[in-house]
């Protein structure tokens, strides 16, 4: 009724405001809340008029308007203010809380609610608690320790890398175990995540329970993170740019490696021992001379190989808008060049637009459209001498750089040049990454519309059509003269080259039609119907050639001949209906249910459709009678039950298919595997019940969740007879059970809420337990070094026990598969070792904010506990074997006389020493200050007259401190990329360290502009 | 107006809903094609023939535990080089177990699924009208399943004239789709006697010899192949008449003395009966198979394996198989004998090269010491000095009783050294490995073996079943000692 009386007032006024044309004065004012603190970005509107302006962070506004003309003053969960403009220049207003409007609005999949309303466990994190996190890491990165129950590990310290995210837990042993990510409507795939400018980001909304995930179908047993982006507001438009710059550096270890002739040491006692392996070492051959000369070659090599990263980050966003028109534009250009010297690290440059048009009364319209493009280059993540990150722990540090001579000289090659030194690796890495380079491109492209159509208040439709296309190229070269064309390259032809192509396409149609109603003033009932139809079509090809006339042209049409080309193409469909039903009595008791069927072209022939469906309850206590005027201002008590699927299984599993490829040039036909015909998703049913509170005025707010989550039908890889040739002797089917279950507490409080003087604490946690319920047969499943068995811990560690050294003989000794003492190894007394896991057992988030007089300081710590990570990283670093290359310190501490206790087995012992076991699994607990950000806002006062309004400087310091016993950094994602990633049998994040690229801590300044 | 609108969305929906199910149900595999029906032709049979080597190819050519090498590493052929990156070290000093991996887990992979693909084949061979062009098929795939599984036998078993016993012991599992062995990706069967074992092989390859061609192409088996291994096999089984007999079905020719240094660049293929090939211009992705032994560039060749200095020495000056044995490896200052059969084509040093797996050398070689089993020393003395007369001139012949028994192991030795014999033939033969005091460098300095012995009737002598099969399949015994 009453937005009815402002259309009919608007023409009135427009009238009004040409009458009183020319008699415009500057009118400024503060605007407070309730307690009288200043509000800062109130939007302020000249009714009638596009002329609008927003509040600094003073909560001051000046703005131009014309006696008689209306001013409106807007903000989010606060009530609208009118003002007719008087004689007075000034206006200050206080604003209160729009009891209605204060309902925070949450997503709960394929649309929102007022959080009151919510039956659902759903985490929100919005743009501005990202906002100072490091530009350039993917925005999966920024999520950690943000939401309670959402588990982020950074898989490496590579600039542009995405991170492993978990919610609630391992969900899945085969399938993957990544949320769906959906953006504005539309999925995306993770691997892309990091395409996305976090200054885009409105907010995340991580749904965990199956309220919300089990609308999701066969694609939520993972959770859902749906990301909102910003859209503009009525108003003036807003210009904001930012910009920072900062650097990096490899967080350092928490030990030494040896120097030259700390190294030159050890080779020689080892070989005075006996090491067969140190027998033909310089440490042991050498003349004194000659040790002197490498003693003094003495060489860093993270010096050599690493250096201090560049960081970049530049955006600019324009909003604003009128009353039927808003838009959102940005660009962004990030850089971190990473810290690996030599080749280039993550870049990119993105763009968007979104805006909305009220075209008719009944339909609202909208478009979002983004397009990133990021490039990077890739050094080699495997367990080789190819890896830089291996060379700088291996190579031995009287290996300079560039080759010497016996007497200590620079050798030269025919054109005088420096020669870099192959060490004993056999492989100068320094060169190889010039040689050998790997580049990736992404350019993506996301973009939906979407029209809101309202036939009548009870019935209304919303149609959206979004699609995300990733084209990636990939540019491989061994180039001519280079390190491996030497050694893999055919002679004739010099120089190889691969380029790779592929769009990743991906369209999502969606129609929800909805029904409203309200009967007898306190029964409210809506249902929304779904259908939506989601095609993925994936398309690559490929081709390689060899015989390059110079490394300076890198492109295929210069290339003696065409070694090898292809093109493939994937496509998989998903099609489903769904039925959403809310009910809710006066806001106090809730009631919501749905249910939906989805065809998937990835299941068998007996299950292409598969039911999901979720109930779930709510009592929103603090609208009792009994509770008003009491100190509490929120209390929700709710529960909710229901299932939901993990399609991730990989396309045509359920049939037998040939291979073709080629054997002496002709083509071969070669079986796959056998297919399983059965195959489905993998489902899961969820139960959670939470409470939510806010005490004191909502100072004081949390949320509580207790959740159980089984996860059935996993596919396991059914070990088969390899008698029976299959390619990877199991065959896939869903057989295993798995069990997680959990209590989340997230907590807020502002404790200080003066107008010079704020500060907020908050944080989260989750208390994660997890059990293996049934297993093909009740048999193990083994992984090498973790296990899956029945009653167990997901991946449980199975590794031989070892029982130090035997202080008679410097014999390593081991506990045997009874728990007897032997001096001998054997994986056959491989232990499964209760409640040891890569998974830990709590971990979260917590900050601090201070604010004074426009001085911030924000402290942003996240930490994880109870897991338990493999050290090969260390292991390498103290064989006896590897006497070969660099070793730690610690290598000295070995087993020299009889009664020697704490010490390292006797390097006669390599055979029974160099083994891996619980020697080396260490304990992964940590906390680490992820970020600490230092700011200040310039007062409003200086601004005036500058045509600013907000002036910001911050500096960010990130992963600065850290607390662990863990010897090396505990933060592991990916311990080789190339040995283990996600995909492979029995990948398991955070297992174990082995130099992948590590993780950082850097450096930003920046400032923000707002204009 | 609202009533039609909402029928309007209704039908629209239903409308979809039928159509976007068809889209479910008809999506097909794009690059991949479905063996109930993709062979239905000589060429489309013939693909799946192909498909069968490069199954063997891919277990002989594996760089770094392929069987053109492991056999030599195994042996007292090479020595561990320092300087090199210590792979195989494991298998070279002999503490390959159930769990080790690397050779123990790639052939019994691999060799099943060569099995498993010409099963595929041989099943459905009916496909074809019956003519010479089905027969070849046929004749292939079979010889092909017989190999797969005498690989096999000889890695996992005991070879029968090992040991008295070894006819008896625990064989490997034949598996056949005549017999429905293929029908259940569940079964789990047990191992069947060497006895049995060697008694299907022969089976299949005897079969095979009457339907295969005689001229398949570079790469695949042909009626000479087939007889080449024939009289292999038979030796390995202790039926030296039969060897002798195959072995003269071989109508293939010696490489000649001109010839020889070109069969190891790939530059002829004189005196090859069958090697699995590689097309090192539209496969030059393929596998490295010489980087077993080395890798090169133009300043330094990374050794891992050298030939040992006592082996390289007992061979004589004249011999002009030194010059496809042995090049001069360098590096880290260090000079090595590296192994040079494997080096690369001409003027390549990629390590990107056929595999010769059999030469009509051998087949003489299998023939000579067939007959001296036999008594027939004259007719032996005879075969062998066809070889040496083409190898060198040097050498004195008239050799009798032990001496030409050595004479004939020795010159086996060299003439099938690094080809992935060694340790079988020491195997069959009953003999311990022992490996020379000298160490890795060229002139013998160095260090030397860790295990210099590994003794006859050592339990290492049979490689470990892999330990993911006796997990899955609990009727399938592991063997002694492990």
């Amino acid at each position: 009724m009453r937005s009815k009386l402002h259309w009919m007032l608007t023409p009135l006024l427009a009238l009004c405001i040409s009458l009183s044309y020319g008699q415009e004065k500057l009118i400024s004012g503060n605007v407070t809340d309730q307690s009288d603190l200043p509000l800062p970005g109130v939007n302020v509107l000249v009714v009638g008029t596009t002329n609008g302006t927003q509040t600094d962070f003073d909560g001051n506004y000046t703005i131009s308007a014309a006696l008689g003309q209306v001013l409106r003053f807007t903000y989010l969960g606060q009530q609208s203010v009118d003002r007719t403009v008087g004689v007075a220049n000034t206006m200050n207003i206080q604003m209160e809380e729009d009891a209605q409007a204060l309902e925070e609005v949450v997503v709960v999949g394929y649309g929102s609610k007022a959080r009151e309303l919510s039956t659902s466990a759903v985490s929100t994190v919005t743009g501005e608690q990202i906002e100072d996190m490091v530009p350039s890491t993917s925005i999966d990165n920024i999520l950690q320790g943000k939401a309670a129950g959402v588990q982020v590990t950074a898989a490496n310290g590579r600039p542009g890398q995405t991170a492993f995210v978990q919610i609630r837990g391992v969900g899945s042993v085969n399938a993957s175990t990544t949320p769906l990510y959906v953006v504005d409507g539309v999925p995306i795939d993770p691997d892309n995540i990091n395409a996305i400018n976090p200054n885009d980001i409105e907010s995340f909304s991580i749904l965990k329970d199956a309220a919300t995930i089990s609308k999701y179908g066969s694609r939520g047993a993972n959770g859902v993170v749906v990301i909102t982006t910003r859209t503009g507001k009525p108003g003036e438009a807003r210009i904001t740019f930012r910009s920072a710059i900062g650097t990096g550096e490899r967080i350092p270890d928490p030990f030494n490696l040896m120097n030259a002739s700390q190294k030159l040491e050890l080779e020689r006692q080892f070989a005075e021992i006996g090491v067969n392996a140190a027998q033909s070492l310089p440490g042991a051959i050498s003349s004194p001379e000659q040790l002197a000369i490498l003693r003094s070659l003495d060489t860093d090599w993270e010096e050599e190989l690493l250096r201090k990263s560049f960081i970049q980050s530049n955006s600019l966003t324009i909003s604003g808008g009128e009353e039927k028109l808003t838009y959102f534009l940005s660009l962004g250009y990030d850089k971190n060049t990473g810290i690996i010297d030599r080749i280039k690290g993550f870049e990119r440059i993105s763009s968007r637009i979104n805006t909305t048009y009220q075209a008719k009364e009944w339909l609202n319209i909208g478009v979002n459209v983004s397009a990133t493009r990021s490039s990077t280059d890739l050094p080699r993540d495997r367990n080789n001498a190819q890896n830089p990150i291996r060379a700088l722990y291996d190579y031995n540090p009287y290996e300079p750089l560039y080759l010497r001579d016996d007497n200590g000289d620079f050798v030269l090659d025919d054109q005088g040049n420096l020669i870099f030194n192959p060490t004993t690796a056999g492989f100068p890495i320094a060169r190889a990454l010039s040689t050998e380079p790997e580049n990736n491109r992404n350019f993506l492209l996301i973009g939906n519309i979407f029209a809101d159509i309202k036939f009548s208040d009870m019935f209304s439709n919303r149609f959206t059509a979004g699609a995300t296309n990733n084209r990636f190229n990939r540019t491989n070269r061994s180039i001519v003269g280079g390190v491996l064309d030497g050694f893999i390259g055919d002679a004739n032809f010099p120089g190889t080259q691969t380029d790779e192509s592929n769009i990743d396409f991906q369209y999502n149609v969606n129609n929800i039609f909805s029904y409203t109603d309200t009967f007898g003033e306190q029964h409210h009932l809506s249902a929304n119907f779904l259908l939506e139809y989601n095609e993925n079509i994936f398309t690559d090809v490929f081709a390689s050639s060899r015989g390059f006339p110079s490394p300076d042209l890198p492109y295929q049409d210069v290339a003696a001949e065409a070694t090898d080309v292809g093109s493939s193409e994937t496509r998989r469909i998903l099609f489903s209906q769904g039925l959403f039903v809310d009910y809710d009595f006066d806001q106090r008791y809730i009631i919501s249910g749905s249910i939906r069927r989805d065809g998937s072209s990835r299941f068998g022939p007996d299950n292409k459709y598969g039911y999901f469906y979720s109930a779930s309850v709510a009592w929103n206590i603090a609208n009792e009678a009994f509770l008003e005027g009491t100190a509490i201002n929120t209390l929700k008590l709710r529960g909710s039950y229901g299932t939901s699927g993990n399609d991730n299984i990989g396309d045509y599993n359920f049939l037998n298919l040939l291979n073709f490829n080629t054997y002496n040039g002709f083509t071969t036909a070669i079986p796959v595997g056998v297919g399983n015909a059965q195959i489905q998703w993998e489902s899961q049913a969820i139960l959670d019940v939470g409470v939510e509170f806010g005490l004191f005025d909502n100072r004081f707010n949390g949320v509580v969740d207790y959740f159980k989550k089984s996860s059935n039908d996993l596919l396991l890889n059914r070990p088969i007879s390899q008698t029976v040739g299959d390619e990877d002797n199991s065959i896939l089917s869903n057989i295993g059970k798995i069990e997680n279950s959990g209590i989340e507490v997230s907590l807020s409080a502002d404790i200080i809420r003066k107008e010079n003087l704020r500060w907020s604490l908050g944080g989260n946690i989750v208390f994660l337990d997890n059990e293996v319920k049934e297993l093909v047969n009740g048999e193990d499943i083994n992984n090498g070094n973790t296990l899956l068995r029945e009653g167990e811990e997901i991946n449980s560690f199975y590794l031989v026990r070892y029982a130090g050294v035997n202080p008679a003989n410097g014999e390593p000794l081991y506990l045997d598969a009874d728990g007897g003492v032997t001096n001998e190894f054997s994986t056959s007394f491989q232990t499964l070792l209760e409640g040891k896991s890569p998974a830990a057992d709590l971990e979260g988030g917590f900050f601090t904010s201070l604010n004074f007089k426009g001085f911030g300081l924000r402290g942003d710590f996240v930490y994880k506990a109870g897991n338990y990570i493999t050290n090969f990283q260390r292991s390498s670093g103290v064989s006896i074997g590897n006497i070969d290359i660099n070793q730690r310190e610690e290598a000295f501490n070995y087993w020299k006389q009889p009664g020697d206790a704490n010490v390292l087995p006797s390097p006669l012992f390599a055979a029974t020493a160099d083994q891996t076991s619980t020697r080396f699994l260490e304990k992964g607990d940590y906390l680490r200050l992820r970020t600490v950000t230092l700011s200040y806002d310039l007062p409003g006062r200086f601004l005036d007259g500058f045509g600013i309004s907000g002036f910001r400087v911050y500096a960010t310091g990130q992963n600065l401190w850290t607390l662990t016993e863990y010897e090396g950094d505990p933060e592991i994602g990916l311990g080789s990329a190339e040995t283990a990633e996600p995909g492979d049998a029995g990948f398991v994040p955070g297992e174990f360290s082995l130099f992948s690229y590590p993780q950082t801590r850097s450096y930003t300044f920046g400032v923000e502009i707002g204009f | 107006m609202k009533k039609y609108i909402i029928i309007g969305i209704s039908v629209l929906g239903a409308a979809t809903y039928l159509g976007c199910d068809d889209e479910i149900q008809d999506l097909e595999p794009f690059t991949q094609g479905n063996p109930e029906t993709f062979f239905n032709s000589v060429a489309t049979f013939q693909n799946g023939v192909d498909g069968i080597y490069s199954q063997l190819w891919n277990y002989y050519s594996d760089p770094t535990f392929g069987m053109q090498g492991v056999p030599d590493i195994l042996s007292d052929n090479v020595i561990l080089v320092q300087t090199g990156r210590r792979s195989n070290e494991t298998n070279y000093d002999y503490r390959y177990n159930p769990n080790s991996g690397g050779p123990v887990d790639l052939y019994w992979s691999e060799c099943y699924e060569a099995v498993n693909v010409a099963n595929l084949v041989i099943g459905q061979i009916d496909n074809l009208a019956d003519g010479p062009e089905k027969d070849n098929i046929l004749g292939q795939a079979l010889a092909a399943r017989a190999y797969a599984h005498f690989d096999l036998a000889r890695v996992y078993a005991q070879i029968p004239t090992q040991s008295s016993g070894a006819a008896a012991s625990p064989g490997i599992v034949y598996i056949k789709v005549e017999d429905g062995d293929t029908s259940d990706p569940f079964a789990q069967p047990s191992r069947e006697t060497v006895a049995e074992n060697y008694a299907e092989i022969l089976g299949d390859l005897e079969e095979a010899a009457d339907l295969i061609g005689d001229d398949n192409g570079e790469g695949r088996l042909n009626r000479n192949a087939v007889y080449g291994i024939l009289s292999r096999v038979y030796l390995y089984n202790g039926d030296y008449q039969a060897a002798i007999a195959a072995a003269d079905e071989v109508s293939t020719a010696l490489a000649t003395p001109d010839e020889l240094e070109g069969v190891y660049l790939d530059a002829n293929n004189a005196g090859i009966v069958w090697e699995l090939a590689v097309n090192t211009s539209s496969e030059s992705t393929f596998n490295n198979v010489g980087v077993i032994y080395s890798q090169s560039n133009s300043s330094a060749t990374i050794s891992e394996y050298a030939i040992d200095f006592a082996f390289w020495n007992s061979v004589d000056p004249n011999d002009i198989r030194r010059n496809v044995m042995q090049f001069l490896g360098t590096n880290q200052g260090n000079d090595y004998n590296a192994v040079k059969k494997f080096l690369g084509e001409t003027g390549q040093v990629n390590g990107r090269l056929d595999i010769k797996v059999i030469r009509a050398a051998e087949v003489l070689l299998n023939k000579a010491e067939a007959q001296f089993e036999l008594g027939l020393g004259t007719e032996a003395l005879a075969s062998l000095d066809q070889l040496r007369d083409v190898r060198y001139t040097s050498y004195t012949s008239g050799e009798s009783g032990q001496a030409l028994d050595d004479a004939i192991a020795f010159n086996r030795r060299v003439e099938l050294s690094f080809e992935g014999h060694r340790f079988f033939d020491l195997k069959r033969r009953g003999e311990s490995v022992q490996r020379s005091d000298f160490g890795d460098i060229i002139d013998g300095s160095g260090t030397p073996a860790e295990i210099e012995t590994l003794a006859a009737g050592d339990f290492k002598f049979q490689l470990p079943i892999p330990i993911g099969e006796t997990n899955a399949n609990s009727n399938l015994t592991q063997n002694d000692g492990y």
